[in-house]
């Protein structure tokens, strides 16, 4: 099986899904069987991935005066994305499973989208790394416009304007590398580049920074989620967020060492008004979406924290977070998604006492926010565990005040968990049903069970995280 | 034989023709044989016209593009029309000197004015007399400079050499004149109300086709004369071209009709395409142009022949009329949809890779900011292609807009393959050298 195929039969193929003028009916269980088959493809991927560097896929569609090759190479932290991707979009179709509005043309934007995020982890050509890039904004753009609630077109324009324009940023760092290395192969840039100019780190770090989002390029992002339905919530917060902090990592960090040691303090520092800012933001909103998604945005905070320490462990906790975030937000999205869609109000004051009336539910409501506080046995203690213990290598002890962000996150989920799962039964709660979907319910405890599992048994995660970065560790552990 | 020879008997003879069905498939077929001779290399047999692969690559993508015209058409004199035009491209793109360069670009100009001509009501009338007065305009200064050129001494029976004070202030006359025809501001004024009010498929034509030819015919014909002088030529340039897409990106956003906010993104392109001359210097600039002036022809004639069809008066076309429409007709709204999104530069599609390669251009001549203002100016052209996309698919309505018979779509399925293949396969576009 040629990798590529994994990348644009679901790009072209997703036309032939969408096109027929009658629904087809089985769009939901050929979706389900291409990303089972993807991730299984990804699972064979790693087991055969070398110890170190990279291992070449295929070279296809040549162009070599503009070196613009669709080179397939992958290496182990490529590979994590890939497989944390594939996971992702089998649980948010499984969390559609019910989804009623045009399910075809649903399920053709999932699929199409799954072929430009492979794309993205797999190309290492920056220039059709660009092109998958930019290529996961048009199914986001219509699946927010379109599924979305009641102030979808202008959070889907925003969204699509905003990170468009950051895109273009990051297009043109591209280009003055290409300028200065005469390669567009990320593996090559490195050594290849003459001089490393700061306007391409900004450019980069202002582009990936929008994507991530950080303070004050975030603002898109809480009108996206709360419009998007909640399956594609899930996506963004899981995937799209996640390949903005790839974008930082593989490309600035990694690429650029010694401007990104430089200006860490940038990153450090709007990483920590992110974390800090978004906490109290997240303290603030009695909207249970806009809840999540600051809170999603202020452990992205966290995310950059660990980064701007530029060191092995730092790296590797960032990436821990990155898969612990994914798997801890998504649920909140779904389940806060479902919440809505039952009472027909965001507002908390119209929740509490769910607890009674759909017990397991909430259960992994709990479970998951609990995750996002960092309680331990879960995905999130390791992960602000590890990134304080690697922070504080870094910076020193100061470093501590991330804890703050942490206190934060207990004050506005416990609330919340008062507020909505618990507390007194409001009228609205008691007359509704909750009963949910089987599919959908299965998807929200595969979400529960990885939180516990990564949770209990961290090192299994780190071993492969590890092994993800180990090329780039030199004897201090510095990059 | 060659093609200009073939096309041009070949539509005088189109006129005695009466059976519309027998005269497009002739003419079909006529493209399909101009495009073998061109691809081997039969150039038009006079002296001082010279077929370069490129243009013989680019010259097959316009006949493939007119086969698209000639099979959308419904009126036997519009197919007429389509094939003088082919055959003053052809004319325009093999001269190599000046002299053939100026009589080949009247003879367009003058086929257009004929095209727009073909009048039904009073606002194509007004969109008509408008190109008519600037087509003027541009002439007398195109004459004008021509007088100041060969001041000096000059040849007009060659290529253009070293000028002196007279010669560069002729070439620069000249040059506004063809800015004119090329809608750079401030000579655009004419073209977003002429193009908006013509009937589409001139309109495509005109804005798709003509000026596509023409960019690339002056890119030939002066860059020599715009290396020699880079120093004095470049900020003129720069300004020209950032104002251009600046100005149309900006004035398209607040348009309601549709066929107004393709007009003034014409406008926009001019300014992309004014970027090759800006990077004259830099090897990927002939590239860049070559490759926009592809991806442009597929869009732009797909664009306006689309809206031809599906509104009785694409002119009077609002945006509020095209609500609904992704539902009542899904493949007509992808093929629109699509053709939008490669206008936009979004990758896998034409649009994409042309403006890459341009804006590369221009970073390759060491000016980034001029490269970071082209790259905004897309992402803020994105908000009006998007919006149209929004009343496509988003808003609800009951659109009243009309399907496309099968000869109109197999025009547009033709269309979209030439931006669909130009999106992802660049190498035939890099071999070849204009």
């Amino acid at each position: 099986m040629s990798y590529v195929a994994l990348i644009f039969l679901p790009l072209f193929g997703s036309l032939f899904i969408y096109l027929p003028t009658r629904n087809l009916g089985g769009t939901k269980y050929i979706t389900l069987a291409l990303f089972i088959f993807m991730f299984s493809q990804m699972i064979a991927l790693f087991t055969a991935l070398p110890e170190h560097g990279y291992m070449m896929l295929g070279e296809y569609l040549p162009v070599t005066k503009f070196d613009f090759i669709l080179t397939l190479q992958v290496d182990r932290l490529s590979v994590i994305m890939l497989l944390l991707s594939s996971v992702l979009l089998i649980l948010v179709t499984l969390a559609s499973w019910n989804v009623e509005k045009k399910p075809a043309a649903y399920f053709s934007l999932l699929i199409f989208f799954s072929g430009a995020i492979f794309g993205v982890f797999l190309s290492t050509n920056l220039l059709w790394f660009f092109i998958f890039w930019e290529l996961t904004l048009i199914p986001m753009l219509f699946l927010v416009g379109i599924w979305g609630a009641e102030g979808r077109i202008y959070a889907a324009i925003k969204f699509f304007l905003y990170t468009h324009i950051a895109s273009m940023l990051i297009l043109l760092a591209f280009f003055l590398m290409y300028k200065e290395s005469g390669t567009f192969d990320m593996t090559l840039i490195k050594e290849s580049m003459l001089s490393t100019p700061v306007l391409i780190y900004f450019l980069l770090f202002i582009g990936f920074a929008v994507k991530m989002p950080l303070f004050p390029f975030h603002t898109w992002l809480p009108d996206a989620h709360v419009q998007a339905p909640a399956p594609v919530s899930a996506l963004l917060a899981g995937v799209l967020l996640k390949m903005g902090a790839y974008g930082m990592i593989r490309l600035v960090l990694l690429l650029l060492p010694e401007t990104s040691q430089k200006y860490a303090w940038i990153l450090l520092t709007l990483g920590l008004i992110t974390l800090l800012f978004a906490g109290f933001m997240a303290l603030y909103e009695t909207h249970i979406k806009k809840m999540v998604a600051y809170s999603s945005i202020s452990h992205m905070g966290l995310i950059a924290i660990a980064m701007s320490a530029l060191s092995f462990d730092s790296l590797s906790a960032a990436l821990y977070e990155m898969i612990g975030h994914a798997l801890i937000i998504s649920p909140l999205f779904l389940i806060a998604g479902f919440f809505h869609q039952k009472l027909h109000s965001w507002e908390m004051k119209d929740m509490g006492g769910i607890m009674q009336k759909a017990p397991y539910l909430s259960a992994i409501f709990v479970l998951a926010g609990l995750g996002a506080l960092g309680l331990p046995g879960t995905m999130g203690f390791i992960g602000e565990i590890s990134i304080l213990i690697s922070a504080i290598e870094s910076f020193g002890a100061w470093i501590v005040v991330i804890l703050f962000g942490s206190l934060l996150a207990s004050a506005y989920l416990i609330w919340t968990f008062r507020r909505v799962i618990y507390g007194q039964m409001s009228a609205k709660v008691s007359a509704t049903d909750f009963s949910m979907h089987k599919v959908e319910f299965f998807a929200l405890v595969i979400f529960a069970l990885l939180i516990l599992f990564f949770g209990i048994f961290p090192s299994s995660l780190f071993e492969v995280i590890n092994q993800a970065f180990s090329p780039y560790l030199n004897a201090g552990g510095a990059l | 034989m060659s093609a200009f020879t073939l096309l041009f008997g070949f539509a005088i003879l189109s006129f005695a023709i009466r059976n519309r069905s027998f005269l497009k498939l002739l003419s079909l077929s006529v493209l399909g044989v101009s495009a073998y001779l061109t691809l081997h290399g039969y150039a038009l047999p006079l002296q001082g016209f010279y077929l370069s692969d490129g243009i013989a690559f680019f010259e097959l993508i316009l006949f493939i593009v007119l086969s698209a015209f000639v099979l959308n058409e419904d009126e036997n004199i519009s197919i007429t029309q389509t094939l003088f035009i082919g055959t003053a491209s052809i004319a325009l793109l093999e001269s190599q000197t000046l002299l053939n360069f100026i009589i080949s670009f009247e003879a367009l100009s003058i086929i257009s004015f004929v095209l727009v001509a073909n009048i039904k009501n009073t606002t194509q009338a007004s969109g008509a007399v408008k190109m008519f007065i600037a087509g003027s305009i541009a002439t007398a200064l195109i004459v004008l400079g021509t007088t100041f050129y060969l001041f000096e001494g000059a040849s007009l029976n060659a290529q253009i050499g070293s000028t002196g004070t007279f010669g560069t202030i002729g070439l620069w006359i000249m040059l506004s004149g063809l800015f004119y025809k090329l809608t750079i501001v401030p000579m655009h004024t004419w073209a977003a109300d002429s193009y908006a009010q013509i009937k589409a498929s001139n309109a495509a034509l005109l804005s798709g086709v003509a000026k596509t030819v023409a960019a690339i015919a002056i890119f030939q014909t002066f860059s020599p004369f715009l290396l020699q002088h880079i120093a004095f030529n470049l900020p003129i340039l720069i300004a020209l071209a950032l104002i251009t897409m600046t100005l149309g990106n900006f004035l398209a956003l607040f348009q309601k009709r549709v066929a107004k906010i393709l007009a003034y993104s014409s406008i926009a392109h001019a300014g992309y395409m004014l970027l090759a001359f800006v990077a004259v210097k830099s090897s990927y600039a002939s590239t860049g142009l070559l490759y926009i002036a592809i991806a442009y022809i597929f869009m732009q004639s797909a664009l306006f022949l689309l809206i031809g069809n599906i509104s009785k008066d694409s002119t009077q076309l609002r945006l509020d009329d095209l609500k609904g429409f992704g539902k009542k007709d899904k493949l007509v709204a992808f093929l629109f949809t699509v053709q939008l999104f490669s206008l936009a530069g979004v990758p896998l599609l034409a649009g994409f890779l042309s403006k890459a390669v341009l804006v590369y251009a221009v970073v390759d001549v060491d000016l980034p900011i001029v490269a970071l203002v082209t790259l905004l100016n897309s992402a803020l052209s994105v908000a009006y292609y998007v919006w149209i996309v929004k009343h496509i698919y988003f808003d609800e309505g009951d659109s009243k807009l009309q399907s496309l018979q099968a000869l109109p779509l197999f025009a547009q399925l033709i269309l979209l393959g030439g931006t669909l293949y130009f999106g992802v396969f660049a190498l035939d576009v890099f071999k070849v050298i204009i």
